[in-house]
């Protein structure tokens, strides 16, 4: 086991050198000059220039440029943000227990419906539960969340004025973010539940469990549903990085602070050392997750250490 | 296993699905407000609220009533005394010498003096500091003198008459310099003004709240009373998404908002809970700047055909709806209005297709004219926002086609834009400029600025430098208006630009919320505001 989980978290320094050098390159691969693009409003003569090139490093060599940023991000300073002048992580710090926030309860949003729908429509398999349900589900996958957002805040928020439409904090602010978000992973957990349920309700030990006597929902719930999480789980480690990407739309749509925000203000405002820290932290938190994903994986069926 | 272990998991599962149903009913209580409290939503959050490192509109949105200038300005675009209770010009037009109010204080108590003012003016200026758009507004600052405790001379090293516009204008307003020295960078958050509202909070990507002075005893110059504001708190949520922003009026989650898309103006605008207002933006309207190195914009008569045959009204009907108004000139119709130039340029297709068949150019079988096997094309700089290019470019494409001009979209992200805009290596790019005082020309049209921002029209006329350095000489405000009639006027002569659209900031309030007043820079001032539930 121990083996299992080292040969994971090594294998994940070449994705993060791969990570930081994308990142890194970021500066570079768009066009034009990122220093001239960066005090494009601003009033500047060549001093600025010159001295924001020098702020950057940008003056120095590629290479040592790289080993700068690397060793600086070793060593937590991922650099100053030019809009505001702090620290890049101390404006990620900020932020991040907002969209960590927001990333929970839209995973639980997720799993509380996807689950549930998935395994109904499994057990009703091809009656009108199963294609109502799949119908959800589809929908679910198919609307953008933009457009899912502003329904809710349309329907929710305008017309019934249960939740605000806007900002952070508390549980009702937390509401409509969280359900516009979680509903993508929702129809596509529900999807895997009911297959993955099908495959399981088919195997001998459910029909043995049965043949026992044993209670139909206890057999669904326990023996069934327990096994066929398992392809869930790999999901889950995945879905996580959507819901970073979808927190970009959402947390714009419903005006709440987080990183998703942080990242859309620092594209626009051309702050490239803010866009290049908060990539790189999301960029690290999705790989950190799924090896996580992956250990609890191997936890939860044996099987996946000998392979 | 033993049950509880393998139960666990439903137990969150569950927990999950209903816990989002269960607190949700108080959410009309949290939204209740106290009398006393506008909250204001704004389409972004502002880089900065320091008025003299920011670039950006929204900074002066929010402080237009936080900080205060030596003179102020309001929509009738005359001078007024603020913190100065009086002002001179030198004989020779380089100096201004103001005398100051001696009844202002900070609202951190720092009194406010002559010091005062040359410390916030010489911070601009040091090269140590990023400024934004007070920087320009400073151009040729020479240095301020102390003359006494309350007079304060301020010189430029040539004669410079748009400074007292700029003096009135948010970017010059003035801030404790005690705060400054004191807290550095946290004006960026937090700049301590001496104005009817103080910042009391700033809550990065969600709001910045305002709260009234209660020690303003004076009468604010675009009041008739004296005393503090009416209001208790201002807050201004920043709302990006139009669609949530309008939505959140509505509902009444905010009381007022900035920035009505044109798609829901219809909407606001029959609903009896809502009140609209229109400003006009002072500066440069929406324009189209000709680049007139590259042929065949080399020759004024197709510089001319193409202003004749843009249809501006399809601009008001399909993408401006109500928050614009038909542009003639380089400078909007509220900083200088002439009949002159609104019957410069009619929109008329036939006379455009006439002054292209004199210039030489044919029509040919596609539909698109050409002159010696040459096609006439041109290429329009535009930037890409993502969602595709900005759709007056669109507009223009199809108001030249139908006079036989084929116009290539050059959709383009930022960076390449400014450079293509400063090597003039295109036909020219749609902008606008927000400027307060007529020498905003002098950015587009001065010959030492082609390659630099903004004269991207890349007009080199020793005529029209001139004029433009005598504006900036003149301090008469009746012949300065002449002065910049006349610079308006060669410029529409010449055909140097294509004036699309005179552009409207456009504010949506409660019907419970009165007495929104608005300064030259339609920047709303808020201490005689108030708000009925």
């Amino acid at each position: 086991m121990l083996i299992f989980v080292a040969r994971r978290v090594l294998a994940v320094v070449p994705v993060l050198f791969g990570v930081t050098l994308a990142v890194f390159s970021m500066l570079f691969l768009v066009p034009g000059d990122p220093v001239k693009m960066m005090l494009a409003e601003f009033v500047t003569n060549p001093d600025q220039i010159a001295q924001m090139r020098a702020q950057l490093h940008l003056d120095e060599p590629v290479i040592q440029q790289y080993g700068r940023f690397v060793s600086n991000t070793l060593r937590g300073d991922l650099g100053t943000s030019i809009r505001s002048r702090r620290p890049v992580a101390t404006e990620i710090a900020e932020n991040i227990g907002s969209t960590g926030q927001l990333a929970l309860a839209s995973m639980a949003v997720a799993i509380g419906l996807g689950i549930p729908l998935g395994v109904v429509a499994a057990l009703g398999r091809n009656s009108w539960l199963d294609v109502a349900a799949m119908v959800v589900a589809l929908l679910g996958v198919a609307m953008p969340s933009f457009w899912l957002g502003l329904l809710l805040i349309f329907g929710l928020s305008l017309h019934l004025g249960w939740f605000p439409a806007t900002g952070g904090g508390d549980f009702h602010h937390l509401v409509l973010p969280a359900v516009t978000l979680g509903m993508i992973a929702a129809a596509i957990i529900a999807r895997l539940t009911r297959s993955s349920m099908l495959e399981v309700l088919g195997q001998d030990y459910v029909r043995t469990a049965r043949a026992k006597g044993l209670a139909w929902w206890g057999v669904v719930v326990r023996h069934a549903l327990k096994n066929a999480l398992i392809p869930i789980v790999t999901i889950f480690g995945l879905q996580f990085g959507n819901l970073l990407a979808g927190a970009v739309i959402v947390e714009t749509v419903f005006s709440r602070p987080g990183l998703g925000r942080l990242i859309v203000g620092g594209i626009l405002a051309k702050d490239f050392p803010l866009v290049q820290g908060a990539v790189l932290f999301v960029a690290v938190a999705y790989v950190l997750i799924n090896v996580l994903v992956d250990v609890a994986y191997a936890f939860v069926d044996p099987r996946i250490r000998v392979a | 296993m033993r049950p509880e272990r393998s139960w666990w998991w439903l137990g969150i599962v569950v927990l999950a699905a209903v816990g989002p149903a269960l607190p949700a009913p108080m959410v009309r209580a949290v939204l209740a407000q106290t009398g006393g409290t506008l909250v204001v939503g704004l389409d972004q959050e502002p880089p900065t609220l320091d008025p003299h490192a920011s670039p950006s509109a929204v900074t002066y949105q929010i402080i237009a009533s936080v900080t205060e200038n030596l003179l102020y300005r309001g929509p009738d675009g005359k001078l007024v005394p603020w913190l100065a209770e009086s002002w001179s010009t030198s004989r020779d037009g380089r100096s201004v010498t103001f005398k100051l109010r001696r009844d202002v204080k900070f609202h951190d108590g720092t009194p406010f003096n002559a010091d005062a003012v040359k410390f916030n003016f010489d911070r601009i200026v040091d090269p140590k500091f990023k400024a934004g758009g007070a920087r320009a507004a400073l151009a040729g600052y020479s240095s301020s003198k102390v003359l006494d405790e309350f007079t304060v001379q301020v010189t430029f090293e040539t004669p410079y008459s748009p400074f007292l516009n700029a003096a009135a204008s948010g970017v010059l307003s003035l801030v404790s310099p005690k705060a400054v020295r004191e807290t550095g960078d946290q004006v960026h958050t937090r700049p301590v003004g001496s104005g009817p509202f103080m910042i009391k909070e700033y809550v990065a990507k969600d709001h910045t709240t305002m709260v009234r002075n209660p020690a303003y005893a004076r009468k604010a110059p675009w009041s008739d009373r004296s005393g503090p504001a009416q209001i208790e708190t201002v807050v201004w949520k920043f709302i990006p998404e139009a669609g949530t922003r309008v939505t959140t009026l509505e509902s009444g989650e905010t009381q007022g908002i900035y920035l009505v898309p044109a798609q829901s103006l219809p909407r606001l605008e029959k609903n009896t809970a809502v009140r609209v207002e229109k400003l006009p933006w002072p500066g440069v309207p929406r324009i189209w700047l000709l680049n007139v190195t590259k042929p065949p914009f080399d020759d004024v008569r197709v510089r001319r055909a193409v202003n004749n045959a843009v249809d501006k009204e399809a601009f008001l009907a399909t993408v401006y709806r109500g928050t614009g108004l038909k542009a003639f000139a380089p400078l909007t119709a509220v900083m200088l209005d002439d009949p002159v130039l609104r019957q410069a340029y009619p929109f008329d297709p036939e006379k455009a297709k006439a002054l292209l068949s004199e210039a030489g150019w044919q029509l040919g079988g596609d539909g698109i004219r050409s002159k010696g096997g040459q096609r006439l094309e041109i290429v329009l700089n535009a930037i890409e926002y993502g969602g595709g290019p900005d759709p007056t470019a669109q507009l223009i494409q199809s108001s030249l086609r139908d006079v036989g001009i084929d116009v290539k979209i050059k959709a383009q992200a930022r960076p390449p834009w400014y450079e293509d805009n400063y090597r003039c290596a295109t036909h020219g790019p749609v902008m606008f400029l927000r400027s307060t005082d007529p020498d905003g020309l002098f950015a587009l049209f001065h010959s030492s600025l082609v390659g630099g921002n903004f004269n991207w029209s890349c007009v080199k006329n020793a005529k029209l430098d001139e004029m433009l350095a005598e504006g900036r000489r003149e301090s008469d405000p009746a012949r300065r208006r002449a002065i910049y009639l006349a610079i308006e006027k060669l410029a529409v002569e010449e055909a140097l630009t294509v004036p699309l659209i005179d552009e409207l900031a456009v504010w949506a309030f409660r019907t419970g919320v009165q007495g929104v007043k608005y300064n030259f820079n339609a920047y709303p001032v808020l201490s005689d505001t108030t708000i009925r539930r």
